[in-house]
């Protein structure tokens, strides 16, 4: 773009060098979680296991049961991303109808919400929670971010994109709102809803705060708190029972491997949406 | 008519026509209204409600049942002389400081480059690896520089073995390396996905402007400074806002960085929120804490909305 040879050869440097700061700390994690017990617990520059073992694995699963946090964690991104992608998509396509009356009042309403972080409110939200009975369920993950203004108003922009001639000539054939919707804007919609989606399965699998808060039960500990115990060596109980490296780093894996498994595919629609989110 | 008559007519005319304009949108488009009520009603409950509680419980004391009374400004006296929470608050400052400043300016760098290389495979490879971060949670992220920044890591370990250290620097329990470390990680983790941003800005860049420079004779800066730079102008004000806003939350890195050595120097106060809030339970304290932080991050947005050029940051 510059025409200077000397600055793309500078731009693959640093480009390879950022990726290295990437690639090379998760290297590093599955090294360690590989490496036996002892070999985990030697210093060195590991790119590679020593002594190959998965004993950590074994450690992970044995003690902490950690199929449990992964169950619950499932139950909290299948069912919230279903219901916020559908409450978001249903208001997106409202607040699209260019001719609905009161369409700039909601959407102050909806802009409004963005200038509250939950990070300041978090005592107050704790009480509404409490009383309405939702503490210690999986389903106050599912209530939490159960609706975000950001979905809307990218599905919102989708919508906004269908030809106004497709949904009239529908409309004149009979089709009522719903039918409009579901029929016509939601299959026209869909790299957006994919986006949405994608995006939504990433945040609920990554829920962190709202489960310290809202769940002390042990039996509904979600993946990321279970690993924060792990790694944050919350599980000893004496000086000669500590979780070494290897298994603090096999909980990383167990964690890490299905959301590199999920990016590689909807890479595409992640990096559309941020985009997209931007240029708005 | 009478003026008086007249004015009393507009004034009881206009609420009915409300009314009436009100009853015939409803009528007309009652399946619209629906389908936005669960989105309003949730706002209700769930932000708008708890921030208007919050206010209410900044003012009153809190036992483990519930309310016991009015305080007046109490809990906000308390909060302003309290050690912990004046340096939670300058902690906080310091913090967003840092990752506003990096994260408008470097992610700059990669987008950059990212428009000088070819093929697209290698730039689309590039974008993959540095925005991956961007997704993985802080637990993972603190996971993964445990591992690498550790007494017996990979840096360390490094840094001995080329003479550069005698000692392994303890990167996770200074009480020096806290901050840095916060604002560091989170660079690292958002450069991919803010490099992202700017680099749909470039591409909307007409490279004929570009050309004609370069027959003017222009170079690489100054192409960067006279082209580039001021073309990316309004998305680094939306970049400002986007990291300002979201450093004044730091809540998870400070967390899971925090120990013993480091408390003193990473704790925000959104993290000293939820120790008095949550673990202690003492609600007011924490409320008029919340408070606090809701406030500041409010007249950023407001301050930032004065400033000559700048329209609505966000949305």
């Amino acid at each position: 773009m510059l025409g200077s040879r000397a600055f793309t050869g500078l731009s693959w440097a640093f480009l390879i060098a950022l990726s290295l700061t990437m690639v090379i700390p998760v290297l590093g994690v599955f090294a360690t979680a590989f490496s036996s017990k002892l070999a985990s617990m030697q210093p060195g520059v590991r790119l590679w296991p020593d002594e190959p073992s998965l004993e950590g694995f074994a450690t992970l699963f044995r003690r902490f049961q950690f199929w449990r946090p992964f169950l619950n964690t499932a139950y909290v991104v299948v069912v919230g991303t279903v219901l916020h992608v559908a409450l978001c998509a249903l208001a997106g396509y409202a607040l699209a109808q260019e001719d609905l009356p009161g369409r700039n009042i909601f959407a102050g309403i909806i802009l409004v919400t963005l200038t509250i972080p939950t990070q300041t409110i978090m005592v107050p939200l704790f009480v509404v929670f409490r009383d309405l009975g939702l503490l210690n369920t999986l389903f106050s993950l599912i209530v939490a971010e159960l609706v975000s203004a950001f979905s809307i108003l990218l599905l919102k922009s989708y919508f906004e994109q269908i030809p106004k001639e497709i949904l009239e000539s529908a409309r004149l054939d009979g089709a009522g709102p719903l039918t409009l919707f579901w029929r016509i804007a939601v299959p026209l919609a869909r790299p957006g809803l994919i986006t949405i989606t994608a995006f939504n399965v990433v945040w609920k699998y990554n829920i962190f705060v709202e489960a310290l808060i809202f769940i002390n039960d042990p039996d509904k500990v979600t993946l990321q708190v279970a690993l924060q115990s792990v790694v944050g060596g919350e599980g000893s109980t004496s000086t000669n029972d500590i979780i070494t490296p290897n298994v603090m780093m096999a909980g990383v894996v167990v964690a890490l491997v299905p959301l590199l498994l999920f990016f590689a595919p909807l890479q595409r629609f992640l990096t559309r949406g941020t985009m997209m989110g931007a240029v708005k | 008519m009478s003026l008086i008559e007249r004015y009393g007519m507009a004034r009881l005319g206009a609420p009915s026509d409300l009314w009436h304009r009100t009853r015939r949108a409803l009528r007309q488009h009652w399946p619209y209204y629906l389908m936005v009520l669960p989105v309003v009603a949730y706002f209700v409950l769930f932000l708008f409600w708890p921030t208007l509680q919050g206010l209410i419980i900044s003012f009153q004391k809190w036992g483990l049942m519930g309310p016991q009374g009015w305080v007046g400004f109490e809990n906000y006296e308390k909060v302003f002389s309290d050690r912990t929470v004046l340096r939670a608050l300058r902690n906080t400052l310091v913090i967003s400081a840092g990752i506003t400043v990096l994260g408008v300016f470097l992610p700059i760098l990669p987008a950059l480059a990212l428009i000088e290389i070819t093929p697209q495979k290698a730039r689309q490879g590039f974008q993959t690896v540095i925005y991956a971060p961007y997704l993985m949670s802080w637990v993972i992220i603190v996971g993964l520089w445990l591992n690498t920044l550790s007494p017996i890591g990979l840096v360390n370990s490094a840094l001995l073995g080329l003479g550069v250290i005698d000692q392994p620097i303890p990167f996770l329990t200074s009480r020096l390396w806290g901050q840095p470390l916060v604002i560091g990680l989170t660079t690292w983790k958002d450069i991919g996905f803010l490099a992202l941003i700017y680099y749909a800005a470039l591409m909307s860049l007409d490279q004929e402007i570009l050309d004609a420079a370069s027959l003017d004779g222009a170079g690489p800066s100054a192409k960067i400074r006279h082209i580039i730079l001021p073309h990316l102008a309004p998305v680094m004000r939306v970049v400002f806002f986007l990291t300002l806003l979201g450093s004044l939350r730091t809540f998870d890195s400070a967390l899971l960085l925090m120990n013993g050595r480091t408390a003193d120097t990473v704790r925000t106060l959104a993290v000293f929120t939820y120790e008095r809030g949550i673990l202690r339970f003492d609600l007011g304290f924490a409320s008029a804490a919340g408070v606090l932080l809701l406030g500041i991050s409010l007249a950023f947005l407001a301050l930032s909305r004065l400033l000559p050029g700048v329209r609505g940051g966000i949305g």
